[in-house]
Order: structure tokens, then C-alpha cells, then sequence
């Protein structure tokens, strides 16, 4: 990001410096600069909507007074919500599959990445192109999932991570990271003795750390947000993940109901300020999927561009 | 390293923290759930330890998961103020040793809490347990410090160049040590089940059946029946009947009358995954302690013991969970307290250690560490033996399921599963005689003429026989190979023994169904035993070299591949086989070679059917409608790049990317929730601003989300709202890599912002856009369910419903079965287009650009 940004404003900077505005530049800053202002505040106000809807005072809530300010703050909403029972559970399970999920699929597509480089493998074309051109098809949702189902993954916590060994898009981005870098590195390693594995541990690997972490944002960002394989794969309630509780407030009034109302049993000292609504409730699970998020996206921002760059070059 | 002030502070708070109030108790009144009474003052956290949870109600002392609350608490606390205390000191040493202080006291801490926090499932319905700040605060304290100590060892000292405990000889020992620590809290309590006197009548009796089981009993299958080992002492005067429906009624929460049962059914047979857990923690301390040997070996042996272990524990924890204070109410208080000690997880924490400390001893390693403790030579015999041995343990699992149904019926009535090890004893046919039913009824009975249970059983005891002997036979030609292996015997001898066991067992699998009436009874062969073939394939084909050298390369490498291959064919190929349900009259759950052969009939439903048309159309408008409007303005983000970068404030340019880039990042649920508040009704922001400019009736507000109308606009909106800052991204990059020289060309031309934006900045982009769009054609039909699926409701499913969220809607969502064959039909026919599209557009490409977009 840092490179490509110098770049672009060393140029803007230096046209500044050499030219003065014109009356027509400066109309033309003031809308351009109004537009992405607004733009910008399109993306950031929900999340701030739903932040300061979730602190304030929930009768004002209710009653729909709570628009730019938050008002009578307090944090009872998020207590009570974390006292839901099964949130926790799904929160654990969220948690679980996001690293495992993520640790599977990078190490498995970084070192399969490397293999598909070694030109003396045996029909190495062959299996590369079956692997590729899975991207392009899929059996549908049915067999999906009659195969998962026959494989034994339904209601099985492994269905999150372990179909997910192989994308064949990392693959390539992987593939084609290593193929530029100079192969002398990886013949002097094999020269000294060092197999496959080794070099890929040793050598390879350090290299690889920038596109591994790129791999590793979208495939965690992915596994976060994930909740239609929870919805399908999990028929007996079991592994929840917090996105899918989100997703099932939203739909079941009726079960939400119940839940507000054992919260309220919960929350002794309840009056009408920190009392849960249904509506509390729901804009409170969502907040508490959002933080996570929010809390992790200032650190791994800057490698997206990256990310993207090297996708753009496809192999 | 100056001394740190701030980790006075930190004792500060843990010394304040004695003081906060921790735990709060509210009495409600059991009609109305009003609160009854209240303890006036909450009880702080050093009152909890010193005086235990008595303090707070004499019921809560009986509880004897609160007494080991109170010492987790006491020694979490106790280590957690070392911890800090240790931190003054900036010496290395010391803050490794406040490191481990802080590791210890955070885990014991967070069981403190834990069981505090899991008390308020397990109170009496009339008691309310809050917890306050003073409970929390040490744990987030030990927590800091954690941090900080592991943040500070970072910092090289100038004083010690070499890093931290950079002996590898010592970590190795140190790993060793802990992983045989950890081996011995296997033979400490791991949990305790205590049972109250009332019980029994008599103390004595009670303390008979008090017990600790350890986790190696719980390995061995040893740990007994708390109910059967009442009945054999003789204790349980009056036992109480195992029926759940009888404790139910005492009972507000099903969860934790399932927990009592648990104590008393759980762990009753040997446990594979903790003897797994033990054995690799032996393995991998004995590697660990022979020099030179591969570290890595222990390493990963003893991560995977961490893994495993782990996750049994959760399973004791529910365990405790199922006290009976927590489900029935007082006369069945009676039954067993299953309490779990902090031991299984110190035990986790030891092994995960080890993991560490050998990480950290390969790294700070300096001898040649790629010593592999099996010679070079019985490397790849190695493999030979561990994949037969596989292929054994695979032919005495279940090896063939035998579904029955009356004749003429496609209901499968009763199924029943043989294995090898039934083979090996005999046992076979009795396994398929008389098959019943889930309500235990006989599914043949002599009355019906065309299947009369001698009928059934002839063909199944013809088919039990062969199997039987099959399996004898694979078996000892494996174990024969494999023995031959070992003994490093002729390899063209090892190789014709596994080869005609792969013979055998495909002989097996081909003759399964051979001699039963297909009427009555279709036997399918089971995933082991599919499994067992390339397993001998394999070692046959490893038992051919002598040594790992022997291995051309291009093997190895295929080798290597080979668990990806098999990965991608099983999760990507392997559907396509489901592509033979459209062809069928598909029935759930029957096998494949019993299903009604239907031809095309499903494909020209579709079209020939009028609701079935009907609904294609629909979806089919919808699905191209929704796509081609995203496709239409998918020159939005190339549009905002090039805008954006005619911003020349830095930090403006990076707020906007920042925060545009955000909305990718989250769910469609959770944009479906940010929605759902905006436009809300009655209380949305959206709808408050319509009432402002009078445009929304306050008594009768426009229900502005749900309705269906303008719903492609809307939805539209939402994708373009979620994406357009990530699209650009692309577009930014490519913009920096334009050439500078372009630039200053064109204006030394005389060339104003607009002229160079249209005529380097754009045609610069164009080739990004094109590809992006020619894959966006050719994904015209797939444009994904997510955002429709949570967007969707009864009132707008008529204009949202895409295809995809069609055949998801038919089948899986409304648990029907029946649409099955048809859905995967319209699958076929839309991968069947999207490729053809995907190659057009390739082609066009070829074409126009002289490039391949794949």
C-alpha cells in the first residue's frame, strides 16, 4: 500500500506545486471532495448507528428517539446478551473454526502452491489443470450436499475446516508468488541436501509470508462471515456459529421473544431504561459479530492491496 | 531497562480488586419471578476467598465446585500479584518467570470465573447470582500481564545478546519434561463425583461411592457406572429410576437433567482419543529425550496431543456442568455432584507448553537438526507398514450395510452393518437375521408369501459366509505382507501378498449384493472398505523400494500431491456424482441401483410443466435482472478510482479507502441487520427522515424494507453499498503503476485534469475492466445466494428469488426431499451454462484482446 501510495501522491504533490488552481479545479475539489465525504459516511454511519443504538437508553430505542446521539448510555444490553445461552457456544465455535479454518487452508494451499512449481513432478500439467478447473464448475447444491452428507460431515464440526484443504484461486496466487522469486535460492538449499519439505519449511515459506497473509485475511474474513454451511450442513442444532445466531434472531421472532424474555428474568434489577427489547437484543448480537471485525480490520488493512495486486496478475 | 512504575499500578488494581464487590445473590419469589430479597451488600472478592461461598448463602457451601472456585481464585489471585510483583524487576530472567506466573494464574483465574459464571445455570430457580466487576478485573490484570511480560522479553537487552533460553539442549529436556508432566496428571484426579448423604441414608455409604477418577481411567473405560456402582455396593437404598421423563417434571432446564445422566452413563467404555492423546505424549517425550533425533517428530506428535486433548475437554467440563444442584429440585438433590478439578486442562496447558519450548529448541538449535530417527532404510518401508496397517484396521471396521424392505416397496425398513471383526468371529449371518424395524418389529414375518424370513435369510447367510471368508482372507494376506515387511523379507513376495489382498477385497466389494433378492435386501459396501483398496495399492507399491533414494522424484513429489488430489476429488468431483439423481425418480436414502430410471423426464418438467415453467421464468427474470444491473454499472469502482485519485490529500485519500473498503468485511447477515435498524418501520432512521419530509405517515409507516417493491433497486443498492470501495481497490493499484512520463507529456501538451483523466487515466483501466467484466458475464447466472437468502421474506420472495435461492428454497429449506432430482437438474443445466458462457467469454477475449481471461 505504502509504495503505491508514495507513488501516486508524489505525483499529485508535485503537479500542485507547479500549477495553480484554477477557479474550474477548485469547483471541481469541492464536489469531488463533497461526494466522497458522503460516500464515506454511507459506509461508517450504520456501524455507528447500530453502535449508539445499542448503548443508549432502550425505551428511547424503542420508541425510535435514539437517531444521531446516543442517549442514556449504559451497557447492560451487551451483559445480558453474552448471558444468552448458546451465544458463547457459538462464539467458541466462530472462534475455532476462524483458526483452524484458516491455518488448514493457508498451510494447505501454501504447500500445494509449492508443489505445482516442481516441473519433474510425475503429470504434474494434468493435476494442476484438475485442480484449476474446479473453479470454474460446481455440482450444485444438491449433490453438494448429498456428498458432504454421505462423507459423514453433517452436524460434524470438521465440515467447516476440512473441505476447505484445497482453493484452487490460493493455489494459484501462491504459484505464482513463488514462481518469481529467483530459483537459485531453492537450488543451493537442494544442493545441500535439503528434500522438498525442507526447502518449502526453510526457504520458501519466509518468502511467502506477504501472500500468506493476505491468504490468511480473506480466508479468516470468509470463515468469520461464513453462515449458509452452518445453515444447511448443521440439521440438529449443533455448532452453531455466531454468525448463524445472528442470522436466526433476525428470521425467528417467536424464538426471540422467549430469549428477551429469559434475559429479562436474568437482568434482576431490570427498569425500563436497560430492559431488552427484541429489537435490543438484535442490534446487540450483530454488534457484538461487527467488534470482532472492527477490532482486527486497522491491522490487516494494509495488506489488501497487496492481495489484490497479486490476484490481478493471474497465473 | 528502567524499573516499571506501571507494574506497581498493576498489583495496585489486583490489591483493589480484593476489595470490589464480585458476586452479588437476588432471591425471586418463585410465583412471579419478582426479586423476593436480596442480600443488601454484594460480597467482594477477598471476603469470597477467605470465607468461600458460604458468605453468600449457606446452600452455595454445599456446592463443592465454589470450594474450588475459592482456591482457583485464591492461587490465580496469589500468582497473578507475583506476577506483577516479578515485573518491577527489569531482569530477563524474571520477567520469564512472571511470564509463566501470569500463564499459570490467567488460567486458573479464568476457571474461577468459569464456575461462577456457570453457577447461574445451576441455582435453584428462586436464586439469582450477578457477578460484578470485582470478579473480572484480576483476570483481565493476570491477562495484562501476560502480555506485557511476553511483550518485554521481546525487547533484546543490551546486556544478554543471546536470546532467551537459547540452549536447545535444555528446551529439549524441557519439552520432554513437560510432556511427561503432563502424562502424569493423567493419573491425577480429573474429575471427583461426590454424592450427598441423603442419598443413601447413611454417610458411610455415601463416602463408599465419593470417588476420583482420573483421565487414565477414563481412557481404560474404567471409570463405573455411579448408578451401577451404587446398586453393586448396595449403597443406593433407593435408587432413583433413570426415566427422564420422570426428572423432567422436577426440572426447568432439559440441558442439565441430560448432565446428571451423564455422570452416571458417561465414560463406560475405553476412550480411543485419550489413548491416542497418551500415546503420542509418550512418544514424542521419549523422542524428545534420545539426542539428535528430529525435533520436529515431537513437536508435531505433542501438538497433536494438545489438539486432542483439548477437545476432550469440554466433555468433562459438561460433566460438571450436570451437578444435580442444578436440574431437579430439592427431594432429587440427591443424586452425584460431578465436579471437574483444573487438572485435564494444566494437563492441556503442559502439553501445549512442550509444544512451545520445542519449537523454540529447533529454532535456537545450532546442531544439524534433520536427523530422522528411522534409519534411511526402513524410511519407506515405514510407510509400507504404517499404510497396511491402516488397510487392516480399516478391514475389521464396518465393512458392508445391508438395507431391507418388503418386496415391491422402495422403503428401506431396517438396515443392519457388518464388519470385519464380525467376520473374524463368526458372527456375520447372525447379524442379519430377522431385521426389525425402529419400532422393533420383525420387518418379514411368515404371513407374506413373497419374503418369508427363511427366504431373507438364505440369501443373507450366503452372503454373510462369503463376506466371512473374503475378510479371513484379506486379513491374512495383509498381516502376512505386513509381517513379511517388517522382516524385511523378498519385496516381490511383500508386494503379490498385499497385491492379492487388494484382489480380495475388490472381490469382496464386486460380490457384496450377489445372491440377495434385490427385492428384499441391497447390501452397499462401506467407506472402509473403499478404503482399504488404495491403501494397499499404496504400501504394495511402497514395499517395491528399498529405500526412500530408490523413489524417483517425479514419484515423490506425485506422492506429496496425492492427499490433495484425493481432497479435491472428494469435495469437488465426488458431487458430480450426485449429477445421476436428475436422471432418477430420486428417492432420499435409497440405493442408487434401486431408484426409478427416469431419462429427461426432470429437464422437460421444467419447461413442460406450466408451474414449474412458470416459476424458471421467474427466477430466471430475477437471477438476470439483479446480475445485469450489477453488471451495468460494474463501471462504478473504476469510476470511483480514478475520481478518488484526483484527491491529493494523503490522509483523506486513505480515510475514504479505509472506510469504503470496510463494508466488504462483513456478513450479509450482518448487513441484513444494519438494515433492518435503518430502515425499520417504525424506529428506522430512514423512515424518522420520510416523517420529517412528510412523505411517510407517522401512524402508518411504510414498511420500506420488506416490501417487495423496487426490491432488484434495492438489493442493487445493498451490493453496491458493500462493494464499491473494495472494487476500487484494483483499479487504485493499476493507477499507480501507470507511467509517470504519460503524464507530464500530456501536459506539457497543455493537457487539463479532464483531458488527461479521459485520455490516459481511462483507457489505462480499461484491460482491468474488461477481464473483470467478461468474468463477471460469465458468472451472470451464479450471482451467489447469501444476500437474497437474508434479505428475503414472504412478501418480496416473488421478485428476490434468484436461482440459486430457488432450488435452496425448494429443497433443503422446506426439508423436503422429494424436489431433489429436479433441483439438481436446474444445477446441471446452470453449471452446463455458466461454463459455456465462462468459454465464450474466454473466447471473445482470445478475440478482441489477444489475451485469455482464465
Amino acid at each position: 500500500m505504502t509504495a503505491i501510495d508514495k507513488k501516486m501522491h508524489g505525483r499529485a504533490g508535485k503537479r500542485e506545486n507547479r500549477q495553480k488552481l484554477s477557479r474550474g479545479d477548485i469547483a471541481f475539489n469541492i464536489v469531488n471532495y463533497t461526494v466522497f465525504i458522503l460516500i464515506t459516511l454511507a459506509c461508517i454511519f450504520p456501524f455507528y448507528y447500530l453502535l449508539i443504538n445499542t448503548i443508549s437508553d432502550n425505551e428511547m430505542v424503542r420508541l425510535g428517539k435514539i437517531q444521531l446521539l446516543p442517549q442514556g448510555i449504559h451497557l447492560e444490553n451487551y451483559v445480558q446478551v453474552l448471558k444468552i445461552p448458546g451465544i458463547l457456544d457459538a462464539l467458541f465455535v466462530s472462534v475455532a473454526r476462524t483458526v483452524l479454518g484458516t491455518l488448514w487452508t493457508v498451510g494447505g494451499c501454501a504447500f500445494l502452491g509449492y508443489l505445482v512449481t516442481k516441473k519433474e513432478m510425475w503429470l504434474r500439467k494434468l493435476w494442476y489443470r484438475l485442480i484449476i478447473i474446479t473453479m470454474y464448475f460446481s455440482a450444485g447444491l444438491i449433490p453438494w450436499y448429498m456428498n458432504l452428507r454421505m462423507l459423514g460431515f453433517l452436524d460434524n464440526f470438521w465440515v467447516y475446516v476440512i473441505p476447505g484443504l484445497v482453493s484452487p484461486y490460493n493455489v494459484i496466487l501462491v504459484k505464482t508468488f513463488i514462481e518469481a522469486l529467483p530459483p537459485s535460492l531453492e537450488e543451493s538449499a537442494t544442493l545441500d541436501g535439503a528434500g522438498y519439505t525442507r526447502v518449502f519449511f526453510s526457504i520458501i515459506m519466509p518468502l511467502i509470508t506477504p501472500i500468506l497473509a493476505t491468504l490468511c485475511i480473506f480466508s479468516a474474513v470468509g470463515q468469520w462471515n461464513s453462515f449458509t454451511d452452518t445453515m444447511m450442513l448443521m440439521p440438529s442444532g449443533k455448532f452453531y456459529t455466531l454468525q448463524f445466531l445472528l442470522y436466526k434472531y433476525q428470521n425467528e421472532a417467536s424464538s426471540l421473544a422467549a430469549l428477551v424474555r429469559n434475559t429479562q428474568d436474568a437482568s434482576a434489577l431490570a427498569n425500563v431504561a436497560t430492559k431488552q427489547t427484541a429489537l435490543s437484543v438484535r442490534m446487540t448480537v450483530a454488534m457484538v459479530v461487527t467488534i470482532p471485525i472492527l477490532l482486527v480490520y486497522p491491522f490487516f488493512q494494509r495488506y489488501f492491496v497487496k492481495g489484490i495486486m497479486i490476484g490481478a496478475v493471474k497465473g | 531497562m528502567k524499573l516499571r512504575w506501571p507494574a506497581l499500578a498493576l498489583v495496585l488494581v489486583l490489591i483493589a480488586a480484593l476489595f470490589l464487590p464480585a458476586v452479588t445473590l437476588h432471591v425471586h419469589s418463585r410465583v412471579d419471578g419478582a426479586i423476593a430479597a436480596q442480600i443488601p451488600e454484594s460480597i467482594s472478592l477477598g471476603k469470597l476467598i477467605l470465607s468461600g461461598s458460604g458468605a453468600i448463602h449457606p446452600t452455595l457451601t454445599s456446592l463443592e465446585r465454589m470450594q474450588t472456585a475459592r482456591l482457583e481464585l485464591g492461587f490465580g489471585l496469589a500468582l497473578a500479584a507475583a506476577g506483577g510483583c516479578l515485573l518491577l524487576f527489569p531482569r530477563r530472567k524474571i520477567t520469564c518467570a512472571a511470564l509463566w506466573c501470569s500463564g499459570l494464574s490467567l488460567a486458573l483465574l479464568g476457571a474461577g470465573v468459569f464456575h461462577w459464571t456457570n453457577l447461574d445455570n445451576s441455582l435453584l430457580f428462586e436464586m439469582m447470582i450477578s457477578l460484578g466487576i470485582g470478579l473480572y478485573l484480576p483476570v483481565i490484570a493476570a491477562a495484562v500481564t501476560l502480555l506485557w511480560s511476553a511483550l518485554s522479553l521481546r525487547i533484546r537487552e543490551p546486556e544478554t545478546q543471546k536470546p532467551l533460553c537459547a540452549d536447545d539442549r535444555k528446551l529439549r529436556l524441557i519439552s520432554a519434561g513437560l510432556a511427561i508432566a503432563a502424562l502424569i496428571l493423567f493419573f491425577l484426579p480429573a474429575y471427583r463425583v461426590s454424592l450427598p448423604d441423603t442419598v443413601t441414608g447413611t454417610p458411610g455409604d455415601a463416602a463408599i461411592l465419593n470417588r476420583d477418577i482420573s483421565l487414565f481411567d477414563i481412557m481404560l473405560g474404567q471409570e463405573k457406572n455411579l448408578y451401577a456402582l451404587g446398586q453393586e455396593r448396595e449403597g443406593l437404598k433407593t435408587p432413583i429410576s433413570g426415566d427422564l421423563a420422570e426428572l423432567n417434571a422436577f426440572s426447568n432446564d432439559q440441558n442439565n437433567v441430560g448432565g446428571v445422566f451423564q455422570i452416571r452413563s458417561a465414560n463406560t467404555g475405553s476412550n480411543p482419543l485419550l489413548m491416542a492423546v497418551a500415546a503420542l505424549l509418550l512418544l514424542s517425550a521419549v523422542l524428545g529425550l534420545i539426542p539428535k533425533v528430529d525435533r520436529w517428530f515431537s513437536v508435531v506428535m505433542i501438538s497433536g496431543a494438545a489438539v486432542l486433548l483439548a477437545t476432550e475437554i469440554p466433555g468433562l467440563l459438561t460433566i460438571g456442568a450436570g451437578d444435580m444442584y442444578a436440574s431437579a429440585s430439592r427431594q432429587l438433590l440427591l443424586l452425584g455432584i460431578g465436579k471437574v478439578t483444573f487438572l485435564p486442562l494444566l494437563a492441556v496447558a503442559f502439553a501445549a507448553a512442550s509444544a512451545v519450548t520445542g519449537i523454540l529448541g529447533i529454532r535456537y538449535a545450532n546442531e544439524p537438526y534433520f536427523v530422522n530417527p528411522l534409519p534411511a532404510g526402513f524410511r519407506i518401508r515405514f510407510v509400507a507398514i504404517c499404510l497396511s496397517v491402516i488397510a487392516l484396521v480399516c478391514m475389521l471396521l464396518p465393512g458392508a450395510t445391508v438395507s431391507f424392505s418388503k418386496p415391491g416397496k422402495n422403503k428401506v425398513l431396517a438396515t443392519a452393518t457388518i464388519s470385519g471383526t464380525d467376520a473374524l468371529t463368526l458372527k456375520a449371518a447372525d447379524r442379519l437375521i430377522n431385521p426389525t424395524d425402529s419400532k422393533g418389529k420383525p420387518v418379514y414375518s411368515e404371513e407374506d408369501p413373497a419374503a418369508t424370513p427363511a427366504m431373507v435369510q438364505a440369501g443373507t447367510d450366503a452372503m454373510a459366509s462369503r463376506f466371512t471368508w473374503l475378510t479371513w482372507a484379506a486379513l491374512i494376506l495383509t498381516l502376512a505382507g505386513t509381517i513379511l515387511l517388517i522382516a524385511k523379507a523378498n519385496k516381490r513376495l511383500v508386494m503379490a501378498m498385499l497385491l492379492c489382498a487388494t484382489v480380495v477385497r475388490l472381490v469382496t466389494w464386486l460380490a457384496l449384493g450377489a445372491g440377495l433378492d434385490r427385492n428384499v435386501a441391497v447390501a452397499e459396501g462401506s467407506l472402509y472398505l473403499y478404503a482399504s483398496l488404495p491403501l494397499l495399492i499404496f504400501a504394495a507399491f511402497f514395499s517395491n523400494f528399498a529405500a526412500l533414494e530408490e523413489l524417483p522424484k517425479k514419484y515423490k513429489l506425485f506422492l506429496m500431491m496425492l492427499p490433495f488430489l484425493l481432497a479435491v476429488f472428494l469435495f469437488s468431483y465426488l458431487p458430480l456424482y450426485g449429477w445421476s439423481y436428475a436422471f432418477y425418480n430420486y428417492k432420499f436414502g435409497l440405493p442408487m441401483d434401486q431408484q426409478e430410471f427416469v431419462g429427461l423426464k426432470w429437464f422437460s418438467e421444467m419447461f413442460t410443466n406450466p408451474a414449474n415453467r412458470e416459476n424458471i421464468f421467474r427466477v430466471l427474470k430475477n437471477t438476470l435482472g439483479m446480475s445485469g444491473l450489477n453488471l451495468a454499472t460494474s463501471w462504478l469502482p473504476m469510476i470511483f478510482a480514478v475520481f478518488l485519485n484526483e484527491i491529493t490529500r494523503t490522509r483523506f485519500k486513505k480515510f475514504v479507502q479505509i472506510f469504503t473498503t470496510l463494508p466488504n468485511f462483513i456478513s450479509w447477515a450482518l448487513v441484513f441487520s444494519f438494515a433492518m435498524c435503518l430502515f425499520a418501520a417504525d424506529t428506522g432512521i430512514y423512515s424518522k427522515l420520510m416523517m420529517e419530509l412528510g412523505l411517510n405517515d407517522p401512524n402508518n409507516p411504510t414498511v420500506w424494507l420488506n416490501s417487495g417493491d423496487q426490491i432488484w433497486l434495492k438489493m442493487w443498492g445493498w451490493s453496491t453499498w458493500k462493494g464499491l470501495g473494495w472494487g476500487a481497490i484494483m483499479y487504485l493499484a493499476a493507477i499507480a503503476g501507470i507511467d509517470q512520463e504519460l503524464y507530464e507529456a500530456a501536459r506539457v501538451d497543455g493537457a487539463n485534469r479532464w483531458a488527461l483523466m479521459r485520455h490516459i487515466t481511462l483507457p489505462s483501466l480499461l484491460p482491468t475492466f474488461f477481464v473483470l467484466l467478461m468474468l463477471s458475464i460469465s458468472n451472470i447466472l451464479n450471482n451467489g445466494m447469501e444476500q437474497y437468502l437474508v434479505f428475503q421474506n414472504p412478501m418480496n420472495r416473488q421478485t428476490i428469488e434468484v436461482l440459486d435461492l430457488y432450488v435452496y428454497n425448494i429443497t433443503i429449506a422446506s426439508r423436503g426431499t422429494t424436489l431433489y432430482a429436479y433441483a439438481t437438474a436446474i444445477g446441471i443445466l446452470k453449471t452446463l451454462v455458466s461454463v459455456t458462457l465462462l468459454f465464450s467469454a474466454n473466447f471473445l477475449s482470445k478475440k478482441l484482446r489477444g489475451e485469455s481471461i482464465m
